[in-house]
């Protein structure tokens, strides 16, 4: 009950940010536009522009709610509840997100596996909100937030495919199934990119929880002994 | 409407009241709402939550004496806190019963918002003990309240915590704010609202799970001279209908008229 009323009220409070949510709609489209001769380059960018822009997004919201988060435990709601409610929203956002880029890359691309550009930009979107919540919780101020998510986008766009760093970078997922999508061959790089994408989903939401439980933890004091 | 106006009867006979002067102020309530074509849990909130009003408000009115002190809501002995090396609180000690409201004054940076953390349970005291019930408010000094929402959509949210209904409280908080002469804005989001409105609503949010202790932080920053008095007169309300009462202040002449004053003294 409290995590959909949290949905609920995050969605609502999220698109009332008519200008940062322009710009969140809006990045992953230049990503997209830079290289949109390159049906690889450009639907690649397109999903790590997915990532950036929901996690970022994601933050922003975590960092608003700090304020209001402590006396929501205090009024009695859970921190799954407040925590849970909110990634519920922000991940609906970014699915959103995705089937919209999916359906432009659908009617502007020539894909070797159309399909698969689907949930390769989905799992970018569902790993990306909890990320923005885990670094949002790991980092309470928003510069130094959107600076570390910023850092690892770029460092997913510019490592290496064939070394370790990229293969541990959140957004791998993204790029092992784009490889099924712009290149063709085994089906296999779809079932490992889900598989680390899974992975990743449930490091950050496990450590967006903990850091949360530990942070919104309520003192239990006993109750007045009665005369 | 009947239901309701049944309900309103029997709690005000549960508080105390005598059953034909429960029957009289019930009858007059429903003529009230009758007047403003609105079902009376529309105009008025929830009939538990109007009665407990009705009877504080009568109580302010009709009896100079106050009434008895009841059970202990708050109890510490010998709090203190430290950050690293800095004593912030030391041997602090205080109880708080229902039906009375403590002032906790002291200079700036004394403790005095670190103290109401501990009492609220936000953050652990280095030493000593605290006792508290279980139900309680805090009203933060600021923040609080999410930029981008409503008064009611706070309501709806701070009501799920509490495990209420969304209509259910709506309805509470709007009758909370009438307490405070505001009626809330249907569209105005709380970063729009002035620094008083953004209190008041502070202020029913704390209040609107009808907790038996309220915690708060110099809640009356940005309030007018009218809401000032509304204020004062609204937490002797609370200690009336037996709640208890702390309050940060450090305005001086608050304080003849609360039970118990906690000077932290000067700047840790």
């Amino acid at each position: 009950m409290t995590a959909l009323v949290v949905a609920n009220l995050s969605a609502r409070e999220v698109s009332r940010r008519r200008a940062a949510l322009l710009l969140v709609v809006s990045l992953p489209f230049w990503f997209y536009l830079a290289r949109r001769d390159l049906s690889g380059q450009s639907t690649r960018a397109l999903t790590l522009g997915i990532g950036w822009a929901v996690s970022t997004l994601t933050l922003f919201v975590v960092n608003a709610s700090r304020g209001v988060d402590p006396r929501l435990r205090l009024t009695g709601a859970s921190v799954l509840g407040i925590i849970g409610g909110r990634l519920l929203a922000m991940t609906g956002i970014g699915v959103l997100l995705a089937l919209g880029y999916w359906g432009l890359v659908a009617v502007d691309q020539d894909l070797f596996h159309l399909w698969a550009a689907g949930p390769m930009m989905l799992i970018t979107a569902l790993v990306a909100a909890p990320l923005g919540s885990l670094i949002g919780a790991i980092l309470p101020r928003e510069l130094d937030g959107a600076l570390a998510l910023l850092c690892i986008s770029s460092v997913q766009m510019l490592a290496d495919p064939a070394g370790l760093l990229a293969k541990v970078m959140p957004f791998w997922s993204a790029r092992e199934v784009g490889n099924y999508v712009v290149d063709g061959g085994s089906i296999d790089f779809v079932w490992r990119g889900l598989a680390h994408g899974g992975v990743t989903w449930l490091i950050c939401v496990a450590g967006t929880l903990a850091i949360f439980h530990w942070r919104l933890r309520l003192v239990r004091y006993p109750e007045p002994e009665l005369p | 409407m009947a239901d309701w106006v049944d309900s309103l009867e029997s709690e005000l006979v549960r508080l105390g009241l005598q059953p034909g002067r429960a029957r009289h102020l019930a009858d007059e309530t429903e003529q009230q709402a009758a007047e403003s074509d609105s079902p009376p849990g529309e105009v008025f909130g929830p009939a538990v939550l109007y009665a407990r009003h009705l009877v504080a408000a009568l109580r302010v009115s009709s009896a100079p004496a106050r009434l008895h002190a009841g059970p202990v809501m708050l109890s510490l002995a010998g709090v203190s806190k430290r950050y690293r090396r800095q004593t912030v609180l030391a041997d602090v000690n205080l109880t708080v019963r229902g039906g009375e409201v403590a002032a906790v004054v002291g200079a700036n940076g004394c403790g005095k918002s670190t103290l109401l953390r501990i009492c609220a349970g936000l953050t652990r005291p280095s030493g000593g003990s605290v006792r508290r019930t279980r139900r309680v408010g805090f009203v933060p000094q600021d923040g609080g309240t999410v930029g981008g929402l409503t008064a009611e959509e706070h309501f709806t949210l701070f009501g799920a915590a509490a495990g209420m209904v969304p209509g259910r409280a709506r309805s509470t908080g709007v009758h909370l704010a009438s307490r405070l002469a505001w009626r809330p804005g249907a569209r105005q989001r709380a970063q729009q609202m002035s620094g008083g409105t953004r209190q008041k609503l502070n202020l029913v949010l704390g209040e609107l799970h009808a907790p038996d202790l309220l915690l708060l932080d110099e809640p009356y920053q940005g309030f007018d001279q009218g809401t000032y008095v509304d204020f004062w007169q609204q937490v002797f309300a609370w200690r009336d209908a037996g709640r208890a009462v702390v309050v940060v202040t450090h305005l001086l002449h608050d304080l003849q008229n609360v039970d118990h004053v906690l000077d932290l003294g000067a700047s840790a």
